[in-house]
């Protein structure tokens, strides 16, 4: 089938390249502290690395623009999903008429009243004692 | 029609016209069933991301109980997998089928590093009791404080879970194109299932790149 596009080999390479830069890039941004921006920084960077995969790995760029079209319409129903979704859960008890439907699950759940302290490894310890102590001999 | 045509390739089905519509046809449908993958994901997505708005604090505090120095290690492994299986459609195209079934030999090895690495991560979370819902029993100097933290365990759990099960599935799937290509089966006449395998083996790393920030490296 000579008539397929081949993606030159250093094509391949430089794609692979950038996308382990940008990991690095994004973990780097993760220590810095943007407040809200932080999220919206590390969906930007990784919707780049999604693009990079998507248009030259899975050879998009190059295809027949049915299969784009195809992947575009799954994340364009992803946001019909959220953004329907976040209307309704975001907005519950606004209008003040029913309360108590506002943060309805923010209660810490019954079970964990029952759970003991532990230390970090799990093993349970109780309130006052040297779980520093502890902690050392372990590291 | 093939049926007809002495000449006609042995791969090429008697409904198909020739050998590039049987091949755009393969790769329509597998993007078909990409798109079905994105929708099984979305569900999963829309619950991170309604749950995250309900208690923003509580998961910037629990993601710090994953280990981020795993999940970059694992993000590396994935991609360069990525590359080697990207080079193995790139060899068999150039007919070179030794360094294709070599590439495909390290794609296979790469995914199980990713499974190994997600293991470790596993069986600490199991030992310490960060498990989802119910079985969550964990409650350390950083951790007793949160609200609801078996709720982000629930969904770390389902979200990487699917996420393994695609790489374990992948994994098969690439044995066998490691066979098939070692047998000659697959050429640069033919190599449609590599194509249609490479093109799911990097939704998988694709996938991947977005739990890794959403997981390990919240603000």
């Amino acid at each position: 089938m000579s008539e397929h596009h081949i993606t030159p080999l250093k094509t391949y390479l430089i794609i692979a390249s950038l996308l382990l830069f940008l990991s690095g890039v994004t973990v780097w941004v993760s220590y810095v502290d943007l407040g809200p921006l932080n999220i919206v920084v590390a969906m930007l960077v990784a919707t780049v690395k999604a693009s990079l995969v998507a248009f030259f790995f899975m050879h998009l760029l190059w295809d027949d623009k049915k299969n784009l079209t195809l992947f575009l319409m799954s994340l364009m129903f992803f946001g019909i999903f959220v953004t329907i979704t976040l209307l309704d859960t975001e907005f519950r008890g606004d209008l003040g008429l029913n309360p108590e439907v506002k943060n309805p699950i923010n209660n810490r759940a019954a079970f964990y009243d029952t759970l003991p302290l532990t230390d970090t490894h799990g093993h349970p310890v109780d309130g006052h004692s040297d779980d520093h102590d502890k902690d050392k001999d372990h590291h | 029609m093939s049926d007809h045509n002495p000449n006609a390739p042995s791969h090429l089905k008697h409904y198909f016209h020739d050998v590039n519509q049987q091949y755009e046809t393969s790769k329509f449908a597998m993007w078909a069933f990409i798109l079905t993958e994105v929708l099984t994901f979305a569900g999963l997505f829309v619950a991170y991301i309604v749950y995250r708005s309900w208690y923003p604090d509580m998961f910037v505090d629990a993601h710090k109980l994953l280990d981020v120095n795993k999940g970059l290690t694992n993000t590396i492994v994935l991609i360069t997998s990525s590359l080697t299986m990207a080079l193995a459609i790139w060899a068999i195209q150039k007919n070179n089928k030794k360094l294709s079934v070599f590439m495909l030999v390290a794609t296979f090895i790469f995914a199980l590093a990713f499974l190994g690495i997600k293991y470790l991560e596993y069986s600490h979370k199991f030992e310490v009791g960060q498990l989802p819902g119910l079985y969550y029993s964990y409650m350390g100097p950083d951790a007793m404080h949160l609200n609801n933290p078996h709720i982000f365990f629930s969904i770390y759990f389902i979200m990487t879970g699917l996420h393994g099960l695609h790489v374990a599935i992948g994994m098969g799937l690439i044995a066998w194109l490691i066979y098939s290509t070692q047998k000659g089966n697959l050429t640069s006449e033919y190599y449609t299932p590599m194509e249609m395998i490479g093109i799911f083996w990097h939704l998988v790393d694709l996938i991947w790149i977005y739990l890794f920030p959403l997981f390990y490296l919240i603000g």
